[in-house]
C-alpha cells in the first residue's frame, strides 16, 4: 500500500512536470523572474551579513573610548590639556592623542583618510608591520614617512617612485615619502588611509601645537568602559565620549537586516511577483477548466489534482530559490557583490576590493525560504482548491 | 527516463555545485582566517574605528565616529544626498 | 443485472431558486456484456443519466447500483475510486489533452493508481498495437487524425481493464465512415464480455445489429413508446 502511494506521488509529481515542460516558456520566465527576485533578496542578505560580521569581527579591537571635541553641533580640535583632566579617574591606563581627517584630492576627486599617530603608543604596535605588504611603519622621529593603503598608492600612481607631495591650508607642499604599504588583505579597513606621524598630521592640516582631532582612552578593565566613560562625561561636559560597544553597535544597526532601504524595495518586489503569481493562479482558464474535468472522470480525486497544483509550485519556488541563492553566493563571493558596488560605495572614487565571504547559516536559508517560496506557495496552491469546484460531469457534453 | 528522475538528477547536479561551492568556501575562509589576525593588528594598533568601504562622505566613511549631524550639516531635513547614505545608517546612540 | 437504477431521481441545485429536475424517476437494468443505447434530444437527461451511471455523481433520490456497490449517498471520494475501477468513459469529441503524447493520454487514468511508468507503457503498447495506432504513440494528440483520436479515446477507456464503457454522443463529431468503425470496435467489446452504453441520437448507433436494447430518454423520463 505504501509502495503504491509512494508510486501514485512519483506519477503525480511526473505529471506536474510534464505539464511544466508543456508550458516551458511560461514556466521558465516565472522561474526566471522569481529566481531574480530571490538573487537580489540573498545578495543583499549575504553583503549585509558578510560586512556586519566582518564589522563585528575587526572592531572588537577598535579603541575603548574615543573623545571628541563637540561645538556648535560639530567636532572641533580638542585640547592636549584635556588629557590632564582626565588624569584623576581612576582605571584609564592610556590616553593616546591622534590627529586625522580627510585629505581631498582635488585632481581625482578622491578622499584620502589621512590619520597622525604615534603608534608606538598604541597597542599591538610592535605587531602593525604584519599588516604591511612591503615597508615599515615610520618611527616618531622620522619625518615625512608615510604608510599607504593599497587604493591610495593606485590613485597617486606610485608605481615606480615613492614621493607625492599634499598641499597645506596655504596652498604650500608638503612633501611626503612612502615607508611602507598595507597588505591587500586589509582593504577593508586601510583602502584610502595614509598613517603618518602626529607632527607630519599637525603640519599639513595646520592644527595649532597642543591642539589634536580626538583622544583614544584605554581602560585597565573593559568591564569599565561605561563606568569610565560617565566619569569622563561628567568632568568634560563639552566632550563627545564613544565608547567600543556603542561603536559595534553603530556597525549592527548599519548593516541590520532590516534597517536596509534595499531589503525594503526587494521585498516589495516579492510582494509583487506574488500578487503576480496569485492573480495568474486565481483564474482558471477554459483549458484548465476541462483538464480539470476529464482528470476527474478519469478517475482523478481532487487532492490528486490538488497534488498536481502543489507539486508544481514547489518545483518553481523551490528551484528558482535554489538557483537564486546559488546564483547570490557566486555572485557575493566570485563577484564581490559588483551589482551592489554602486549602492554599497555610491560616489566615492577609491574602491576597496571586497572580499566578502558570507556565512550561510541554516537560520538565514530558513529565512530567505520563508518569505519567499512558503508566499509563493500561499499565492499558487490556495487559489487552486477553486479546481475542487470544477463538476467533473462538465466534460460530458450535452 | 521518468520525468522525476530527470528533474531529480537536475536537483542532485544543482546540489552538487552547492557543495562544490561550500568546499571552496571552507578554503577562503582559510585565507580569510588568515587575514583576519592581520586587520585585528591593524585595528587596536591604529585605532581604527570603521571599514573602509565607502569614501565619498565622512558620514558613510566613518559612521561610528562622525558627528551625528554631518549628514544634516546644511539643512536638519534635508534629504538624503549621497547614494550611500540609504545604505549606511547614520549612527544611533 | 450489473447496473440497476430504480426510482433515480436527479434534481440539480436542489432547494435554491435555479432549481432543475433533470431526472424523474428512472428504472434501467442493464445487463452484463449487453450493448444499450440511450436515445433522446439533448436536453432530454441522458447525459445525467450516464453520469449517475458513470458514478460522477449519486442521484438525488432513489437506488442506483452499479457493479453490485449502491451509489445513493456515497461520498464523492469513494464514487471516484468506484469510478476508476469500473467505468471507462468515451467523450463527445473524445476529449483528448492535445498537448500530451497519445501514450501520455492513454495512461491518465493509471497514475492516480500508482501504477509505474513501465507497467503503464506495456498496458498502453498493447492497447495501441490492438487499435493498429502503435506508430503514433509519441505524437502529440492533437495532432492525429479524428480517426486515431477515436481510437485513443477507446483504448483510454479500457485502459483500467474497466467492465463498463459509457460513451457519449461518440459519433458526433465523425463521419460515417469513422462511426461505422466506432460501432465495429464496440460490437468487438461487447464480444469480449464489456457492457456498454452509449448515449446517442445517432441512427447509425442505435440502429446497429450490435445494440441490444434503445431506451428513449425524453424529458427526464424513460419514455416507452
Amino acid at each position: 500500500m505504501a509502495q503504491t502511494n509512494l508510486e501514485k506521488q512519483l506519477n503525480i509529481l511526473d505529471y506536474a512536470l510534464s505539464s511544466l515542460w508543456r508550458r516551458r516558456m511560461k514556466s521558465l520566465s516565472v522561474l526566471l523572474v522569481f529566481a531574480s527576485v530571490i538573487f537580489l533578496l540573498a545578495s543583499f542578505q549575504m553583503v549585509t551579513q558578510a560586512l556586519s560580521d566582518k564589522a563585528k569581527q575587526v572592531l572588537a579591537y577598535t579603541p575603548e573610548i574615543t573623545l571628541q571635541k563637540m561645538s556648535a553641533g560639530r567636532q572641533e580640535a580638542i585640547p592636549l590639556a584635556y588629557k590632564d583632566k582626565l588624569a584623576g579617574i581612576f582605571g584609564i591606563r592610556r590616553v593616546v592623542p591622534r590627529i586625522w581627517g580627510y585629505y581631498f584630492d582635488e585632481v581625482l576627486l578622491a578622499n584620502y583618510t589621512v590619520m597622525g599617530m604615534n603608534v608606538d603608543e598604541m597597542p599591538e604596535s610592535a605587531r602593525l608591520d604584519t599588516a604591511l605588504a612591503s615597508g615599515r611603519m615610520p618611527t616618531p622621529d622620522e619625518q615625512g614617512r608615510v604608510v599607504i593603503g593599497h587604493s591610495v598608492k593606485k590613485a597617486l600612481d606610485l608605481e615606480g617612485r615613492n614621493t607625492f607631495s599634499f598641499f597645506r591650508p596655504n596652498l604650500s607642499l608638503k612633501a611626503f615619502t612612502v615607508s611602507g604599504e598595507f597588505s591587500q588583505g586589509t582593504d577593508i579597513l586601510t583602502n584610502d588611509l595614509i598613517i603618518m606621524n602626529l607632527a607630519d598630521a599637525r603640519d599639513l592640516y595646520a592644527i595649532p601645537a597642543g591642539m589634536v582631532t580626538d583622544l583614544c582612552v584605554y581602560v585597565a578593565n573593559p568591564k569599565e568602559i561605561d563606568t569610565i566613560a560617565r566619569k569622563i562625561s561628567e568632568a568634560l561636559p563639552g566632550v563627545r565620549v564613544l565608547t567600543r560597544p556603542q561603536i559595534q553597535k553603530t556597525y549592527q544597526v548599519v548593516f541590520g537586516w532590516r534597517s536596509g532601504f534595499g531589503s525594503i524595495c526587494l521585498l516589495t518586489a516579492l510582494a509583487a511577483f506574488v500578487i503576480l503569481a496569485w492573480d495568474k493562479a486565481s483564474g482558471l482558464s477554459p483549458e484548465e477548466r476541462r483538464e480539470i474535468a476529464i482528470l476527474k472522470v478519469l478517475g482523478w480525486e481532487t487532492s490528486d489534482i490538488l497534488a498536481v497544483r502543489f507539486w508544481e509550485s514547489v518545483i518553481v519556488s523551490g528551484l528558482a530559490c535554489v538557483v537564486g541563492m546559488t546564483a547570490a553566493y557566486i555572485h557575493v563571493v566570485y563577484f564581490a557583490a559588483s551589482l551592489f558596488r554602486p549602492v554599497l560605495m555610491g560616489w566615492s572614487v577609491l574602491r576597496p576590493d571586497l572580499h566578502l565571504l558570507p556565512r550561510m547559516a541554516a537560520g538565514d536559508i530558513l529565512l530567505i525560504l520563508a518569505f519567499t517560496v512558503i508566499p509563493y506557495l500561499a499565492a499558487t496552491v490556495i487559489p487552486a482548491w477553486r479546481s475542487a469546484t470544477v463538476p467533473a460531469d462538465s466534460a460530458l457534453g450535452g | 527516463m521518468r520525468p522525476a528522475l530527470v528533474f531529480s538528477l537536475l536537483l542532485c547536479l544543482l546540489l552538487a555545485l552547492d557543495g562544490a561551492l561550500f568546499v571552496d568556501g571552507l578554503s577562503r575562509r582559510k585565507a580569510e582566517d588568515a587575514t583576519l589576525a592581520q586587520l585585528e593588528v591593524a585595528t587596536s594598533a591604529l585605532g581604527l574605528s570603521d571599514l573602509a568601504v565607502a569614501t565619498e562622505a565622512r558620514y558613510t566613511r566613518h559612521p561610528a565616529v562622525s558627528d551625528p549631524m554631518a549628514p544634516f550639516m546644511d539643512h536638519p531635513g534635508a534629504i538624503e544626498h549621497f547614494p550611500t547614505g540609504a545604505f549606511w545608517l547614520p549612527p544611533q546612540h | 443485472m450489473l447496473i440497476e437504477l430504480s426510482g433515480v431521481s436527479k434534481i440539480y441545485n436542489q432547494g435554491r431558486a435555479n432549481e432543475v429536475r433533470a431526472l424523474t424517476d428512472i428504472d434501467l437494468g442493464v445487463e452484463q456484456g449487453s450493448m444499450v443505447c440511450l436515445k433522446g434530444p439533448s436536453g432530454s437527461g441522458k447525459s445525467t443519466l450516464l453520469a449517475i451511471i458513470g458514478c460522477i455523481f449519486p442521484p438525488t433520490s432513489g437506488k442506483a447500483a452499479i457493479a453490485d456497490r449502491q451509489l445513493a449517498r456515497l461520498p464523492d471520494r469513494f464514487l471516484t475510486l468506484h469510478r476508476r475501477e469500473t467505468i471507462g468513459f468515451i467523450f463527445q469529441r473524445f476529449n483528448v489533452l492535445p498537448e500530451l503524447t497519445v501514450l501520455d493520454n492513454i495512461t491518465l487514468p493509471l497514475l492516480p493508481l500508482g501504477v509505474p511508468p513501465k507497467e503503464r507503457k506495456l498496458r498502453a503498447q498493447e492497447l495501441l498495437k490492438r487499435f493498429g495506432i502503435s506508430h503514433r504513440a509519441q505524437f502529440p494528440a492533437g495532432q492525429i487524425s479524428g480517426g486515431e483520436l477515436q481510437r485513443v479515446a477507446i483504448a483510454r477507456a479500457l485502459i483500467n481493464n474497466q467492465p463498463i464503457i459509457l460513451a457519449d454522443e461518440p459519433t458526433a463529431h465523425l463521419d460515417t465512415t469513422l462511426s461505422r468503425e466506432f460501432m465495429e470496435i464496440m460490437q468487438q467489446l461487447k464480444a469480449a464480455g464489456k457492457t456498454i452504453i452509449i448515449a446517442s441520437h445517432d441512427p447509425l448507433v442505435f440502429e446497429h445489429p450490435a445494440i441490444d436494447r434503445t431506451v428513449t430518454v425524453k424529458d427526464g423520463r424513460i419514455h416507452v413508446p
